[in-house]
């Protein structure tokens, strides 16, 4: 009995005291004529410290699920990054026991190439052999509804369609975590409706969610923790319906002035 | 994750790119991969039918010259010009994916390989050609060798496009330069001249024998056919051991400015 309490309380993500900075050049010099050219006229290019997290702390246990508001440029999609290993943080840890993918908008996709190839591509991208992923192959186009359009260079797909293949490759592959990137926003009703019910039972199977959303309603339902963050700062962070709710009238405060 | 595991993974990343950047390149031609043999077959006969005009007639085997040297220039030429930009190009990944930024060099030069194959193919059929209407004896066990000289080739080219494809994502402009310099590299290689023509004690001279594709060629060519039709021997083992230095020093100088700089190229791509 205590083992299995034991196994609840593990943490599948730990965040501590995460910083990122990005230092930007504030002139663009991006080829070689133009530092040289800038460099006999004495201009330098000083470059702008921009802090885009501060002091985030935050846990994730198996199994729970955690939203993320806040608004535009506010540093969540940063925070998904750092968590799926793209970006280094500048200082802080995270601290991941298990597998992850994320998933965004045009998630990792050669325009140029199709589906088909796009699949396999992202398949062993995600750690996943041409074998392991013909066995997948069938179950995500149907999921992504794209029978018809397996030889079709991604350029011609709708904003929708790369998004439901997106989505359905993510959830084929069974990560421990799945950052989710205000993807859902852009399917049609329908397919946000099966995606929804495919979060819900991915979760009873154990697998965790990070969810970064403009849908308030949403986060609610899927969340059972919530960090609201606003100016690279955390504004909020514990239950969902208490987070969502102190968001909602912040929001509403902020249109009244 | 494991260095195996992750060593796995990453060979199946390059798979998978090679075959999409193959795929790719002749996805809207009718011929498809047919093409890849047909189209270095037709020049190869417009550079013989020209060049043989103006260069080398007192020598039958000019054309056979003329072809390796081309065909090997142009492996070196094609893979590290698309690897230059294949970091940059290759942004929509990095930014939405982790994954490491080598790979994508590497796979462009290995998807020059295949293209190189292509080309070889077409030159053997050119060579059995001779050898059957002409009478020249070319084939000999010697092109095995050849072989042995594609790794070095390959370590030499992969230096350089790792080189030049992390100096790109920091100045664009290093296409146009580099583009120039290609040109001056291939007057300096000895691909459609010949080296006994000059004077050992000129300046011209001195520049050929620091030109690290001059020993590559030369291996090239002795492997290919120069040797079986001279009468046999193998190829220089010293000369084989003097390539596999070059692609070692390429490959630490590629290395020596990427892994400085891979965590900076995310914010510049």
């Amino acid at each position: 009995m205590e083992e299995k309490n034991s196994e609840n309380t593990e943490y599948l993500l730990k965040i501590e005291n995460l910083n990122m900075k990005f230092r930007m050049p504030t002139l663009k010099f991006d080829t070689l004529k133009e530092r040289v050219v800038n460099f006999f006229k004495g201009k330098k290019n000083p470059k702008k410290e921009l802090q885009v997290l501060e002091n985030v702390n935050c846990e994730i246990k198996r199994g729970e699920s955690l939203g993320v508001i806040g608004h535009n440029g506010a540093g969540k999609s940063t925070l998904l990054k750092i968590v799926a290993g793209i970006y280094r943080p500048t200082s802080g840890k995270v601290d991941l026991k298990g597998n992850v993918v994320l998933l965004n908008l045009g998630a990792g996709f050669d325009m140029e190439a199709s589906a088909e190839e796009n699949v396999y591509l992202n398949g062993a991208i995600l750690g996943f052999s041409r074998k392991q992923m013909k066995k997948r192959f069938d179950s995500i186009i149907e999921f992504a509804e794209l029978q018809d359009f397996v030889k079709m260079p991604l350029k011609n797909f709708s904003s929708g369609m790369i998004s439901r293949l997106g989505f359905a490759i993510a959830i084929d592959v069974h990560p421990d975590l799945l950052l989710v990137d205000e993807v859902l926003s852009v399917g049609d009703a329908n397919f946000q409706k099966k995606c929804i019910e495919k979060i819900n039972s991915m979760k009873e199977k154990g697998v965790s969610f990070m969810f970064v959303s403009h849908n308030i309603t949403q986060v609610k339902n899927l969340c059972e923790k919530t960090l609201w963050i606003e100016n690279s700062k955390i504004k909020g962070y514990g239950p969902s319906e208490q987070v969502c709710k102190e968001y909602t009238e912040y929001c509403n405060s902020i249109q009244k002035k | 994750m494991t260095t195996l595991k992750q060593w796995t993974k990453n060979r199946n990343i390059v798979h998978e790119l090679i075959r999409k950047n193959v795929k790719t390149q002749y996805r809207n031609s009718v011929l498809g991969i047919f093409w890849s043999v047909l189209n270095p077959l037709l020049n190869m006969l417009v550079m013989w039918m020209v060049f043989s005009q103006f260069f080398g007639r007192n020598d039958p085997l000019y054309p056979i010259y003329l072809l390796t040297g081309n065909v090997l220039f142009q492996f070196l030429r094609s893979s590290t010009t698309v690897s230059m930009t294949s970091i940059v190009n290759n942004r929509g990944l990095i930014t939405k994916v982790k994954i490491d930024q080598y790979l994508f060099p590497l796979s462009s030069t290995l998807t020059s390989l295949v293209n190189f194959a292509f080309s070889l193919i077409s030159l053997l059929i050119i060579m059995l050609c001779m050898q059957l209407f002409g009478g020249y004896a070319l084939y000999g066990y010697q092109i095995l060798f050849m072989l042995l000289m594609l790794p070095a080739f390959l370590l030499f080219q992969y230096g350089i496009s790792l080189f030049l494809s992390v100096l790109y994502v920091f100045f664009r402009d290093i296409k146009h330069l580099y583009n120039v310099f290609l040109t001056l590299w291939t007057y300096i290689t000895p691909v459609f001249y010949k080296i006994d023509n000059i004077d050992p004690g000129s300046i011209a001279y001195k520049v050929l024998r620091l030109n690290p594709m001059y020993y590559f060629l030369s291996y090239f060519r002795d492997s290919v056919y120069l040797l079986c039709n001279s009468g046999g021997g193998v190829p220089s083992w010293k000369i084989l051991g003097f390539l596999y230095l070059l692609g070692l020093i390429s490959i630490a100088i590629g290395y020596a400015i990427y892994l400085p700089l891979k965590n900076k190229t995310i914010n510049y791509v």
